[in-house]
């Protein structure tokens, strides 16, 4: 099984070729925030969490949907998702893994990371996020191998991986909560303090991480003789739909409620967002091209024949995941610090190096997600060959 | 046990920003090039902030030195998930610059935006290093830093005070933005103790704390410019 990840065609090899270079461009640009410290960023004292921060908040999601597999798969008995869930859960792997990568390089000093076990802080929620994060990336890589390699060898997979399976159900929506929480907790930052963040969370995660999940089923059904499963996709779509309206939704009361009551706490950062500050507005645009995204996307989806068509299917899934990552990589942690409590205004904008670096993070998940799946594409063909 | 705490009299502050400038020299605080302070990374333990009320030309200005607060519900420390930082017996809110992993939480927990993260190392020229208070450690690049009530003050006054065989007395342990501060406008000392003059202040039907709404309990205290 392995050694699938060793051997491969040109077209493999030129894919991981790309992964890597793009790595070591983030690895140079990682050594030098390493020697010279955090500065080459764009973030400063008003602004001290940005690009990073930002991915990791998005990967979580990407992360967390695996459930949406899982769950129909094997509480409900949904069998068309058989061959599907090991691709939810091997995404998974790589988000979580991505996510773990975010926190490390946007820490001042990443030598000392493991002070968040020697001194462990129950009442600090990062330390809580760190340990479901780790038991989330655990479970999946332990469930995914057991049930793949019983697969593999045509038997039910152990008794014991059961009880981790229906533990993995909760687990994942806990580390959405949990994230959110790093930023609702936090009476300094009205814009965060909203008790449906996490809510809004967990609905773009289960429209933006299916959407993720249907392109690479289609991408993988286009160039490999494995088929996911074209009765799976179009119940991905579905569940992506209702997420993108329930998360339109959450979107829409959260305006209300900062527009009707007026309160400058929590307009500011809205005016932010949608019309500009005091003359800045760095995110005005991407927020309409997120407004006209979203609306495109719910509008399309929700229309049973366009969904059903692959040509239209796969571009909106890219629609859905530019709006998440609009929204949540790159809008919802900056404007937390706009304005800053006591009212300046400082905006923010990556630096080359840092997007360097961001760029390097996810060439190294979808490295890790370009091995498993080949794995698991190699597995599965010589499966339906004999 | 004392419990410090400090009174800032709006009306005695001229903005003169001298209580700064004490800060960075008492503190190592390491002045950045015009360009960094542009990108914002200036730290700065003690800012005088200008708030100005009203509209042009019926406009009042007038300056609020912000030190932290010190706060007996503290934000940061809530949030810290290796606690670097932490509150001692006396109320002072302190940072181990040695466990703090630089990962901003508390930056972004503080309402009174005074944890200062270290975005580089920092850089003096040679006659500026000659001038480094040998007290206070100096902190490297990616950590969070922040006002001590000048600390290494009270550590020196105490010492002091044991040696001559007497009690801590008020003027024995004062930071340096209240001793350098030309109208007096900056008055410290122990909250609990009735001969402090800070014990009575407090109580002044002038006072007001920052946000205090939040539940952050912050022991440094403003007296309200009198109209």
């Amino acid at each position: 099984m392995l050694q699938d990840a060793f051997r491969g065609g040109k077209r493999y090899w030129i894919l991981l070729g790309f992964w890597v270079a793009l790595i070591v461009v983030g690895l140079a640009a990682y050594g030098r925030q390493l020697s010279e410290g955090l500065y080459i960023t764009g973030m400063s004292q008003d602004v001290t969490w940005g690009l990073y921060i930002s991915q990791f908040t998005f990967l979580v999601g990407v992360a967390a949907s695996a459930v949406m597999v899982v769950l129909p798969y094997y509480l409900h008995d949904y069998k068309a998702f058989g061959k599907m869930v090991i691709l939810g859960e091997f995404l998974a792997v790589a988000a979580v893994l991505m996510c773990g990568l975010f926190i490390v390089v946007d820490m001042g000093q990443p030598a000392r990371v493991a002070n968040i076990i020697l001194h462990p802080s129950p009442n600090s929620v990062m330390f809580w996020d760190m340990l479901v994060l780790t038991g989330y990336l655990l479970l999946n890589l332990v469930i995914g191998a057991v049930t793949f390699e019983a697969e593999r060898k045509g038997a039910p997979p152990h008794n014991w991986v059961r009880p981790l399976i229906y533990l993995s159900i909760p687990w994942a929506v806990s580390i959405h909560t949990v994230t959110a929480f790093l930023y609702s907790g936090l009476e300094a930052r009205p814009f965060w303090m909203t008790a449906i963040l996490a809510p809004r969370f967990l609905a773009s995660a289960f429209s933006s991480g299916p959407s993720l999940l249907i392109l690479m089923a289609i991408i993988i059904r286009r160039f490999t003789r494995f088929d996911a499963g074209w009765e799976a996709i179009q119940k991905l779509a579905t569940i992506v739909v209702y997420a993108m309206v329930i998360n339109l939704f959450f979107v829409l009361v959260e305006l209300f409620t900062g527009l009707y009551s007026d309160m400058p706490h929590h307009l500011h950062a809205f005016e932010y967002l949608f019309v500009g500050l005091e003359g800045r507005a760095a995110l005005v645009p991407w927020m309409w091209v997120n407004a006209a995204l979203t609306v495109c996307a719910v509008v399309l989806l929700l229309i049973p024949g366009i969904r059903r068509q692959e040509r239209f299917l796969a571009p909106l899934c890219v629609v859905v995941i530019l709006a998440i990552w609009i929204e949540k990589g790159l809008a919802m942690v900056v404007t937390g610090f706009i304005p800053a409590p006591l009212g300046q205004i400082t905006e923010y904008a990556p630096t080359a190096p840092e997007i360097a670096i961001t760029v390097g993070v996810y060439a190294l998940g979808f490295f890790v997600l370009t091995v498993l799946y080949k794995i698991v594409v190699n597995v599965r063909e010589r499966l339906e060959a004999t | 046990m004392a419990r410090w705490g400090m009174v800032i009299d709006l009306d005695r502050c001229t903005g003169c920003a001298a209580c700064e400038v004490a800060c960075k020299s008492e503190n190592n605080v390491a002045a950045v090039s015009v360009e960094q302070a542009d990108m914002g990374r200036a730290s700065s333990w003690m800012k005088v902030m200008a708030h100005v009320e009203g509209e042009f030309p019926d406009t009042t200005m007038h300056f609020y030195p912000r030190p932290c607060m010190h706060c007996d519900n503290p934000p940061c420390i809530r949030v810290c998930p290796v606690q670097a930082t932490y509150i001692d017996d006396e109320g002072i809110v302190g940072q181990i610059y040695a466990r703090c992993i630089g990962c901003r939480y508390c930056a972004n927990a503080c309402p009174y935006m005074v944890k200062y993260f270290n975005w580089y190392g920092p850089e003096w020229s040679e006659a500026e290093r000659q001038h480094l208070n040998p007290d206070v450690s100096v902190r490297p690049a990616g950590v969070i830093e922040k006002c001590t009530f000048c600390h290494h003050r009270l550590q020196k006054a105490r010492e002091d005070a044991r040696a001559e065989g007497r009690e801590l007395r008020e003027e024995d342990y004062q930071p340096a933005c209240v001793d350098v501060c030309p109208t007096n406008a900056i008055i410290f000392g122990d909250l609990d103790n009735p001969s402090h003059a800070v014990h009575t202040l407090k109580d002044d039907p002038r006072v007001l704390r920052l946000m205090e709404d939040l539940g952050t309990q912050p022991k440094v205290y403003y007296l309200r410019p009198r109209d």
